[in-house]
């Protein structure tokens, strides 16, 4: 398929075509809505969130920057459609996640051309944990410290549990799914590049 | 609640005054009153923003037996959010109100005071009426118009348009949501969580996803495929189709925007620069 050498520049902000565009929104969309509807509660405004796992598919499908704008547009969204106030602290927490998820290309993983080992899911993981940490632990605290100062208390109790929750349904949920989604591309490339 | 009607979004223009606004002037009011919304724990601005959106509701005439499940529905959700604070730190308002009222003493860790009350009430009112106007937002917008406006606030019109697209089919997913769910309900799965544990509604939760992110994925090559045709992102620039002119009530509600964000730079201003011992105002502190 692409044997071309791509620079990371390149691979970090992902092909920008349209399907890239639809594809993001339509994540989006389905992150919002999942959020919603599609969790089962833990803490105040935290969920054991399915919509995680939208954000491990655009990740594999698109690349690391339609996964952020994905989660963080999502989350946009989710709060207009949702009435429990806005925060825009988790909203960028939850791009700044959604990036780290998506790094995919950056250690070779390539579920488009049905790419995803052994090693890549290592790589996946600590990625996971690495985006969460950063995302909710100390990204989303920062920016309600910014934004809202008193409600600081607070998000520490929800990032916690959004952490541990988010990280749980990525791992346990997402890489079976990017499992699922590399090989559905794999069984369409049987055909190999001529150079 | 039926999640198709709860997410219902217009298509077409409406005809009341706020549907006729263009796109730049809905998008800036709706950003400018969010922005003093989050900016303020000052019930003195949140009550008359509060007015704003209950005005906004009743001027586009909304579905009113909706608009009463909805409300009930929120309220509902916030007041349980704030139950379950109370919950996690009993004497939440204390330090942020300045004071300890006591009102109610349950047990030695559980007691309520004055200020956590009146705390708890300040945020309710925020939040509703931040639901408010995203409400009134939500339905007096077309998505294009959105597109337009976010166009106009110079956010790049790739992503104006993801917002739109976004937006556009939150309602279709919702839809898509709620069969699924029927449908694997009518195959005998038990969705009641009193009769599930956490593990098995988890699985539940990956069966009717797995249809659902499938779904919704094989939408994305049509839209783009549509989008393509009709020659979407040849150029630099773009113009919207639902964006007319300014009419005279746009020039009027600019003057009101700017009002509301000249507020919310003097909040946020004044939050920075004089701190205030006590960050949420009671009246009798």
């Amino acid at each position: 398929m692409s044997n071309e050498k791509k620079s990371i520049g390149k691979l970090l902000l992902g092909k920008w075509d349209t399907k890239t565009i639809v594809g993001t929104a339509i994540g989006a969309a389905l992150f919002a809505v999942l959020m919603n509807f599609g969790g089962i509660r833990v803490f105040t405004n935290t969920n054991l969130s399915s919509a995680m796992i939208v954000v491990a598919v655009v990740a594999g499908l698109f690349g690391p920057l339609p996964a952020a704008l994905s989660a963080g547009l999502g989350n946009v969204l989710a709060d207009l459609i949702g009435g429990w106030g806005f925060w825009f602290d988790w909203s960028i927490g939850n791009f700044v996640m959604g990036f780290f998820v998506g790094l995919l290309p950056l250690y070779g993983a390539r579920i488009e051309d049905g790419i995803f080992e052994v090693k890549h899911i290592i790589g996946y993981v600590i990625c996971v944990v690495l985006g969460n940490l950063i995302g909710f632990g100390v990204v989303t605290p920062i920016m309600t410290y910014l934004f809202y100062s008193h409600e600081l208390t607070i998000t520490w109790a929800q990032a916690f549990t959004a952490l541990v929750s988010n990280a749980i349904v990525l791992i346990v949920v997402g890489v079976p799914v990017l499992i699922l989604l590399a090989k559905r591309n794999a069984k369409k490339t049987n055909l190999s590049a001529e150079n | 609640m039926d999640l198709s009607k709860r997410l219902f979004i217009n298509i077409i223009p409406g005809n009341t005054f706020l549907d006729k606004l263009t796109g730049k002037t809905k998008v800036r009011m709706f950003l400018a009153l969010i922005v003093l919304l989050i900016a303020t724990w000052d019930i003195r601005i949140v009550v008359p923003v509060l007015v704003l959106g209950i005005v906004g509701l009743v001027s586009i005439k909304p579905n009113w037996r909706l608009i009463a499940g909805l409300m009930g529905f929120v309220a509902l959700m916030n007041l349980f959010n704030l139950f379950l604070i109370w919950i996690v730190s009993p004497d939440y308002g204390d330090e942020i109100v300045g004071g300890s009222t006591l009102l109610f003493q349950f047990t030695a860790r559980y007691s309520l005071s004055a200020e956590t009350l009146w705390l708890f009430m300040v945020r309710f009112v925020k939040f509703i009426s931040s639901f408010l106007v995203s409400l009134v937002f939500i339905q007096s917008i077309t998505p294009s118009e959105m597109a337009a406006g976010l166009y106009a606030i110079k956010v790049p019109y790739k992503v104006a348009t993801m917002v739109s697209i976004a937006f556009r089919y939150i309602p279709e997913i919702s839809r898509d949501f709620s069969d699924i769910k029927i449908s694997m309900q009518a195959r005998g799965m038990e969705l009641d969580p009193k009769k599930t544990t956490l593990i098995e509604r988890l699985k539940q939760n990956v069966v009717i996803l797995v249809p659902l992110i499938i779904v919704s994925f094989d939408r994305v090559s049509n839209i783009a495929n549509a989008m393509d045709l009709r020659g979407y992102g040849r150029g630099k620039t773009r113009t919207y189709y639902s964006e007319h002119e300014e009419t005279p009530n746009d020039r009027k509600m600019k003057v009101f925007y700017i009002l509301v964000a000249l507020a919310a730079v003097a909040v946020i201003a004044g939050r920075v620069f004089f701190p205030a011992q006590h960050e949420v105002w009671a009246p009798w502190i």
